[in-house]
């Protein structure tokens, strides 16, 4: 067997090289990602020292839990990003977008761990007129770092020469697309409610281990949680496919795509209904 | 965990910078790394987490003398002021020793110096500033 042979049957381009060169496609993302993950010491060290709670639990704990979700969202941006086509990512209008993105990011956290630092309420926080047009602010900001699957995924989808079998190109851009279009409307509608916590105690404290989703009642950030992860969940069953050799069979991904979105939907209406996801479990 | 039981520990990290400081003429990389990087890095994540955690619950501000003094009422916030000094008097302790090195000054002279910056800060950095420019005037211009 020649050594082109050898090449041609490896699902993805994944050169063996460095960590951080896994990700280099996109330093930007990359830089953010590690600044995120670097940030989250201090906030462990305020958690430490702080006894103050907020909803049941520590109150650093949300700016810790954005800091971890961010930093993997942007490193899975910037692992993806080596599929885009070498000419977009050269564009001004994509860096400019790239860049909105960070600056997104930044202001959420700075946001979230300002509001934790004084004692406050970030989202569903709009006990006066300021506080409710900053609430606005972030869902607008969470949209335009949230736009970078989007974008991202097209790009993707438009890459004809990105050296994937069809099953993983496919199940990449849907996977980056589907993030966008299942988390905008989730979390639009999780934001018109009042809380996260639907039904139940209202509380935190007896949530789900590490996750923290509510046992006894709904709740909303399950949804979020899926739909945000589909950019994951879907090139994951991808690269499965292409492990048992179908590596042609997009039919199954776009189908696994629709029942992932009808998760999605499914684990809305449970919590909204007040009911919790897998409340049976330790 | 209490302002009183962390108040010994952020002074001990001090102190073993200064130390590693005044080790500097013979093991000068070690002592940047300790007394420049390592520890100013520890205490200021000391400080930042004091403030993260209490600067919500503490009263005043920077404006005022009178605020400041407010500010330092709450036990939590003293600790954080003096820990800000303990981080960048080191700093600037590990500064004047890398200056010195590389200027040739001669490191006998650099002592009263740390110490200065040790004790009271802004005066060392003075003191040496004054000592960094007496040397610069001194020595023969290389043209």
């Amino acid at each position: 067997m020649s050594m082109t042979e050898t090449s041609v049957t490896r699902p993805a381009s994944l050169p063996a090289m460095s960590l951080t060169g896994l990700f280099s496609a996109h330093p930007l993302f990359l830089g953010a990602s590690v600044a995120l993950l670097l940030s989250m010491v201090p906030v462990l060290a305020a958690m430490v020292l702080d006894d103050r709670q907020f909803n049941g639990v520590n109150i650093w704990d949300k700016p810790f839990k954005f800091q971890v979700a961010l930093s993997v969202y942007l490193l899975t941006l910037a692992f993806f990003e080596r599929f885009v086509p070498f000419q977009t990512r050269q564009a001004r209008w994509y860096r400019w977008h790239g860049l909105a993105v960070v600056g997104a990011v930044t202001l959420e956290m700075i946001w979230i761990a300002g509001a934790a630092a004084n004692g406050m309420a970030s989202h569903f926080n709009v006990t006066d007129p300021v506080l409710a047009s900053v609430y606005g602010f972030m869902g607008f900001l969470a949209v335009l770092l949230t736009s970078a699957t989007l974008v991202q995924g097209l790009a993707i989808r438009a890459n004809r020469e990105t050296g994937l079998s069809p099953v993983l190109h496919h199940s990449i851009w849907i996977g980056l697309v589907m993030t966008f279009v299942l988390t905008v409307p989730v979390a639009g509608t999780m934001s018109s409610q009042t809380g996260h916590l639907v039904g139940g105690n209202l509380s935190d404290a007896e949530g789900l281990a590490l996750i923290g989703w509510a046992r006894d009642g709904g709740d909303l950030r399950v949804a979020h949680f899926l739909a945000t992860h589909a950019m994951h969940a879907i090139p994951v069953f991808g690269l499965m496919l292409a492990w048992f050799g179908r590596s042609r069979d997009r039919t199954s991904v776009t189908m696994f795509a629709a029942l992932f979105a009808a998760l999605v939907v499914f684990t809305l209406l449970q919590a909204m209904a007040g009911r919790p996801f897998l409340g049976w479990l330790g | 965990m209490t302002p009183d039981t962390v108040f010994p520990l952020a002074n001990m990290a001090a102190l073993a910078g200064w130390v590693a400081l005044l080790a500097s003429p013979w093991q000068p990389r070690m002592a940047q790394i300790v007394s420049g990087t390592v520890i100013p890095l520890g205490l200021a994540l000391l400080y930042t987490a004091i403030v993260l955690a209490f600067w919500s619950s503490g009263e005043g501000g920077f404006d005022t003398l009178a605020n400041v003094a407010a500010l330092f009422k709450s036990p939590w916030l003293l600790l954080a002021g003096w820990v800000h000094y303990l981080a960048f008097d080191l700093f600037v302790g590990a500064w004047i020793a890398r200056r010195a090195r590389d200027e040739r000054i001669p490191f006998l002279l650099v002592i009263p110096c740390l110490a200065l910056t040790f004790l009271f800060g802004p005066a060392g950095f003075l003191a040496f500033s004054i000592l960094r420019a007496s040397f610069a005037a001194a020595r023969p211009k290389t043209v």
